[in-house]
C-alpha cells in the first residue's frame, strides 16, 4: 500500500486533519521562536553538521575509543549487527539479571528493532513510562511521531484508553488530570521496576557516558530505581567530546518543541555501586546506509522531528501513513535504505519543498536526498510502471521540438473540445478530483511569438 | 555472537565511512550570564528563582515556600529525613522536599549543573514531588558552550536540570509534574 | 547582452499570456529577449518521477538551446532552480556549466541583473503574494520563515513600490501550496488539500488578487480556486508588472 493511499484515508476526516496540521505548525512555530531567539543559530547548525560529519568519517574509532572508555567506566558493551540480536541480548541481560519487569524510556532504536512484542512473548513485562508511549502501547499503536509519540490522538482518545486501562472517570479529558493519572500509576511501574531500558541521545567517545534527554524525567526515575540499566544506542549516536555537547544540546530542544533545552539533560557514565549498567551498540542497517554516500549524510540526524513538525505532507497525512518506524522525511530518507521495496513510495511523498532541509539541526539535505532516492528507486524499477513509461515517452517528445510542439496543440485542442465532464472525470485525471484544470488557450506561446517581427531575426551565433 | 558482531560492525563502519573530515573548533559565542536572563528564562520553562541574601538564610526561605513539606531531605541542613545511596525506594518515595546543592546555572535555559555527589540518591532529584536547588548566583554562565567548559568531567552520573518535570504528550498541552518533580525552585544567593 | 526567454511547457501551451507579459516587461526594462523556437522543457517533471536518466536528453537539448545567450530568463524559479541544481547529472561541459549559472527566474533577473528593485506605476488592490518553495528556499529570493521572522524579498519589494497596492499579511508565509510536480496527481490527496490550505490563507486574510513568479504553483492554486468560485483573481507577477509599467 502506498503513502498516497494511507494519506487518503487521514484526510477522510477533514476536520482532524486541520486540527492535526495546526497542532504541529503550533510546534513548529514554537521552534521558529525559539530559533530566531539565538542569533548563531546557523552557526551552530553548520557546527553540528561539521561534528557529525567528522564522526562518520572516523566512526569505527569513535566507536572503539567510546567501548574502550566505558568499559573503564564499569559498564558492559554489546554490539548487535541487526534487530534480532539487539532483542536477544537485551532478553540475555534480562533473564541473568532474575527479572521479569521493565520499565523503558523512549527509545527509537527498541522500536525500530520491535523489542516490546519480543519481551513480552517471552515472558517479560514491559512498561513505556514516557506518557506518549504509554498511551500508544495501551492502544497497541505505533509512535506517529518520533518526539510526539501520541500527536494523532485527541485528549477524548486518550480519556477513553485511561478509563478503559487505568479506571479513570469516563468522559474525563483533561489533560492535567490524564497525567496525573498516568503519574501515579506509573509511579507503581517505576518502583516495581527491576530492569530500566534507556535510549540514548548522545554517547561522548573520550568519556564513555551517553546522555539521555527527557522532559517528563522517566528515564532518570527509572534507571535509578532499577539495579540493571540497559541503554540502547545506534552507532549513529557518537560524538567525540563532551564540549561537543554544547552545540547539540543547544540545538535538539528548540528544534524539537521550541524549548530553549529538555528538562533533564542527564550523563550516566558509570553504575551506582551494586548495580549494573549495559550499553547495546546497535547497526540494523546504518553502516550499509555509511556505505551510500549520497545518503550518508541522513545518519547525522539527532532525532528532533522538526522535520514532521515543518513538513507540510506529514502535518495533513499523519505519521502512521509512513508505516515505518520514523515517518516523515527523515524517516522517508532512512526506509528505503532498510526495505526499498516496502517503502518505495516514502520518497514521493514530498512536494521537495525544502523545509525539511532548512530546520534541520545537523543541516541534512534531507529533500536532496528524497530527489537522489527517487532515482535509486526508478533504476530499480520500484516506480509504478504507468509513471516509469509514461516518463520515457515524455523524455522522447521532449527532447525533440516537432514532436513536442504537435503533442501541445493536440492536447489543447482536445481540451477545448472535450465536454468538462469527461477532461475532469476523477477516474481518468487525479488532478481534477479538487481543481479546474487551466482553460486552454487557441493558442500557444511558441504560436504567438512566431507571427511576432522579433522573432525573425535569430542572433548572431558568435560564442556567449 | 557479540565478537563477531562487534569485528563486523567496526569492519563495515571502516570500509564504508567517507575520507576524514576536519573536526570544527567551537567558539565561545559570549552571551549574557546574568542573573535576570537566568531568572526571566526559567520562569519560562515553569521553574521560579528566590533571591536569598546568603546561604544562611537558607532555611527560614524554605520554611516560608514549603511550610507543609513533612518528609525533607537535604545535604545542607539537618532534614528530616536522612538519605544516602542506600535510603530504600519505599522511603525515597514519600520524600516531599529535596533541597540541594547546584553547580552551574545557564543563563540562555535557566538549566543548573546537579552532580552525583550533590545528590544524596541518584533517584532523589526526580523522585522527590519538589525540588529546590541553591545555587550561588556568580556561578551562572551565558551558555551551555560555557557549562560544559567548567565541567572537568560528569562523574558517575549527573545532570542539568531545566525547571520541573513536564509534558505535552496529551494534545501538546503543556501539564507541569509528570514523573518527575512537580515544582523546581533555584534558591540564588 | 544576449538574453533567451525560456518559456516552460507549461506556459507555453495553456499561459501564454504569461510568457507575452514576460517578453514585454523585459522589453520595459529595456531587454529585448529572444525565444529559440527550438526550446521545449527543462526535464524536472521527469526528475521528479525518479526518471532522471530519460531526462538526459532534455537536459542536452536545454543546454545545446541556450549555450549561445548570456542568460536565459524564465517565469518559474522551479525551472530555473531544476536547472542549476540538476544539471549537474550532465558532463560539466563550459557550455553546461554557462547555462546553468545563466539561468535565471525573471523576478530574480529584474533584482539581481537588471538591478531594478522598484518600478513606476500603480497596482489598487490587495494582493496575495505565494513564495513559491524553489525560488524561495531553492534560490534564495526571499527570506525563509526557518531562518529569520523577516519577511522580505525580491518580489515583495518589487510589488510594494507600486502605488495603491496593499500586501496580504498571510498566516503562514510561506508554506508550500502542494503543487510538487506529478505529486499533484500522484499524491492528488494531500497536494489539494495543502493547496486549499493556502488559498483559505489568503481568503482568510483578503486577498484579491493572488501573484508569485512561478506559474506552476499558481496554475495549481488557480485549480483551486476556480473550482470553489472563489472571488480571487490569479496572476503571474510579470503580469502584474507588465501591466502597470509603461
Amino acid at each position: 500500500m502506498s503513502h498516497a493511499i494511507r494519506a487518503d484515508k487521514f484526510l477522510l476526516d477533514a476536520d482532524r486533519t486541520t486540527w492535526h496540521d495546526e497542532t504541529l505548525w503550533f510546534v513548529r512555530e514554537k521552534r521558529d521562536r525559539a530559533v530566531y531567539g539565538v542569533p548563531e543559530f546557523q552557526e551552530l547548525r553548520e557546527l553540528a553538521s561539521g561534528i557529525k560529519n567528522h564522526t562518520l568519517s572516523r566512526l569505527d574509532l569513535y566507536l572503539q575509543e567510546f567501548e574502550a572508555a566505558a568499559q573503564a567506566n564499569g559498564v558492559h558493551v554489546h554490539w548487535a549487527a541487526d534487530a534480532a540480536e539487539h532483542n536477544a541480548i537485551i532478553l540475555d541481560i534480562t533473564r541473568k539479571a532474575g527479572a521479569t519487569r521493565i520499565v523503558k524510556s523512549k527509545s527509537m532504536l527498541t522500536e525500530e528493532c520491535h523489542l516490546n512484542p519480543y519481551l513480552m512473548q517471552h515472558g517479560i513485562e514491559v512498561v513505556d513510562t514516557d506518557l506518549g508511549e504509554r498511551i500508544i502501547q495501551f492502544r497497541d499503536e505505533p509512535p506517529s511521531h518520533i518526539v510526539l509519540p501520541a500527536i494523532h490522538l485527541k485528549k477524548e482518545d486518550v480519556g477513553d484508553t485511561f478509563h478503559t486501562h487505568l479506571g479513570t472517570t469516563k468522559g474525563e479529558s483533561d489533560p492535567q488530570r490524564l497525567t496525573e493519572a498516568a503519574r501515579q500509576h506509573l509511579r507503581a511501574k517505576f518502583i516495581a521496576g527491576e530492569v530500566a531500558i534507556s535510549g540514548v541521545n548522545f554517547a561522548i567517545a573520550e568519556t564513555g557516558a551517553v546522555v539521555v534527554c527527557t522532559n517528563e524525567g522517566n528515564a532518570d526515575l527509572g534507571v535509578n530505581l532499577a539495579r540493571v540499566h540497559i541503554a540502547a544506542m545506534g552507532i549513529e549516536k557518537i560524538i567525540p567530546r563532551l564540549s561537543d555537547l554544547g552545540v547539540f544540546t543547544r540545538l535538539l530542544a528548540r528544534s524539537a518543541t521550541g524549548q530553549p533545552v529538555t528538562t533533564y539533560t542527564s550523563h550516566f557514565a558509570k553504575p551506582a555501586p551494586g548495580k549494573e549498567m549495559h550499553i547495546v551498540i546497535v547497526d540494523n542497517g546504518r553502516t550499509q546506509q555509511l556505505g551510500r554516500p549520497d545518503f550518508r549524510a541522513s545518519l547525522k540526524c539527532i532525532r528532533c522531528g522538526a522535520c514532521m513538525n515543518t513538513c507540510p505532507v506529514y502535518r495533513r497525512s499523519g505519521g502512521h501513513s509512513y508505516d515505518f518506524t520514523v515517518p516523515g522525511p527523515i524517516g522517508a530518507i532512512l526506509s528505503p535504505n532498510i526495505d526499498m521495496k516496502k517503502h518505495a513510495s516514502l520518497p514521493f511523498a514530498s512536494t521537495l519543498c525544502g523545509s525539511c532541509t532548512d530546520v534541520c539541526p545537523v543541516k541534512i539535505d534531507i529533500h536532496t536526498q528524497l530527489y537522489k532516492w527517487r532515482q535509486v528507486l526508478g533504476e530499480a524499477n520500484e516506480i509504478p510502471a504507468s509513471k516509469k513509461w509514461s516518463m520515457k515517452f515524455m523524455g522522447r517528445v521532449l527532447a525533440s521540438t516537432r514532436v513536442y510542439g504537435l503533442g501541445g496543440q493536440f492536447a489543447r485542442k482536445a481540451l477545448r473540445l472535450l465536454p468538462h465532464g469527461l477532461t475532469h472525470a476523477p477516474s481518468m485525471n487525479a488532478w481534477a478530483v479538487a481543481r479546474e484544470l487551466p482553460e486552454a488557450p487557441k493558442q500557444s506561446f511558441r504560436e504567438w511569438y512566431a507571427k511576432q517581427p522579433a522573432a525573425q531575426p535569430a542572433p548572431s551565433q558568435t560564442s556567449a | 555472537m557479540s565478537t563477531t558482531s562487534r569485528e563486523r560492525i567496526l569492519a563495515a563502519a571502516k570500509a564504508n565511512k567517507p575520507a576524514e573530515l576536519p573536526l570544527p573548533t567551537v567558539p565561545d559565542f559570549g552571551g549574557e550570564a546574568t542573573v535576570e536572563r537566568f531568572t526571566t528564562v526559567l520562569a519560562g520553562i515553569g521553574g521560579t528563582v528566590v533571591r536569598m541574601g546568603g546561604p544562611e538564610e537558607l532555611e527560614a526561605t524554605l520554611q516560608q515556600l514549603f511550610p507543609e513539606a513533612r518528609h525533607v531531605a537535604s545535604p545542607l541542613f539537618r532534614g528530616t529525613v536522612p538519605v544516602d545511596r542506600e535510603t530504600p525506594t519505599s522511603i525515597l518515595a514519600e520524600i516531599d522536599l529535596a533541597v540541594l546543592p547546584g553547580e552551574i546555572g545557564v543563563a540562555e535555559n535557566g538549566c543548573v549543573w546537579l552532580p552525583e555527589a550533590n545528590m544524596l540518591h541518584r533517584a532523589l532529584p526526580t523522585i522527590t514531588q519538589h525540588l529546590a536547588l541553591v545555587l550561588d548566583q556568580r556561578r551562572i554562565v551565558a551558555t551551555m558552550h560555557q557549562a560544559y567548559a567548567q565541567l572537568p568531567d560528569t562523574g558517575g552520573y549527573g545532570k542539568f536540570v531545566a525547571g520541573p518535570s513536564k509534558t505535552a504528550d496529551i494534545e501538546q498541552s503543556l501539564v507541569i509534574g509528570a514523573h518527575g518533580a512537580r515544582s523546581l525552585v533555584v534558591l540564588l544567593y | 547582452m544576449k538574453v533567451a526567454l525560456f518559456v516552460p511547457c507549461y506556459i507555453d501551451q495553456f499561459y501564454p499570456q504569461v510568457g507575452i507579459a514576460t517578453l514585454q516587461l523585459l522589453e520595459k526594462l529595456g531587454v529585448q529577449a529572444h525565444f529559440p523556437a527550438q526550446q521545449t522543457c527543462c526535464g524536472q517533471p521527469l526528475a521528479n518521477s525518479g526518471c532522471e536518466r530519460d531526462a538526459l536528453p532534455i537536459y542536452k537539448h536545454f543546454v545545446e538551446t541556450f549555450s549561445d545567450y548570456d542568460y536565459v530568463v524564465a517565469p518559474s524559479g522551479s525551472c530555473v532552480y531544476h536547472v542549476r541544481k540538476h544539471f549537474d547529472k550532465l558532463d560539466q561541459t563550459a557550455d553546461v556549466q554557462h547555462v546553468r549559472s545563466a539561468a535565471y527566474d525573471l523576478i530574480d533577473f529584474i533584482s539581481t541583473v537588471l538591478k531594478v528593485d522598484a518600478l513606476p506605476g500603480a497596482f489598487p488592490h490587495k494582493v496575495g503574494l505565494h513564495l513559491s518553495c524553489h525560488g524561495q528556499r531553492g534560490l534564495h529570493q526571499a527570506n525563509e520563515s526557518e531562518m529569520t521572522p523577516v519577511r522580505d524579498g525580491q518580489l515583495s519589494r518589487l510589488l510594494r513600490s507600486l502605488d495603491g497596492i496593499e500586501l496580504t499579511q498571510l498566516n503562514r508565509n510561506d508554506e508550500c501550496c502542494g503543487f510538487g510536480g506529478t505529486f499533484c496527481v500522484s499524491e492528488a490527496g494531500i497536494s489539494a488539500r495543502m493547496g486549499q490550505d493556502r488559498v483559505a490563507d489568503h481568503v482568510r486574510n483578503g486577498t484579491q488578487v493572488l501573484t508569485g513568479s512561478d506559474m506552476s504553483c499558481l496554475m495549481h492554486l488557480e485549480g483551486i480556486v476556480r473550482r470553489a468560485k472563489l472571488p480571487i483573481k490569479v496572476m503571474h507577477a510579470a503580469e502584474i508588472l507588465n501591466g502597470v509599467v509603461a
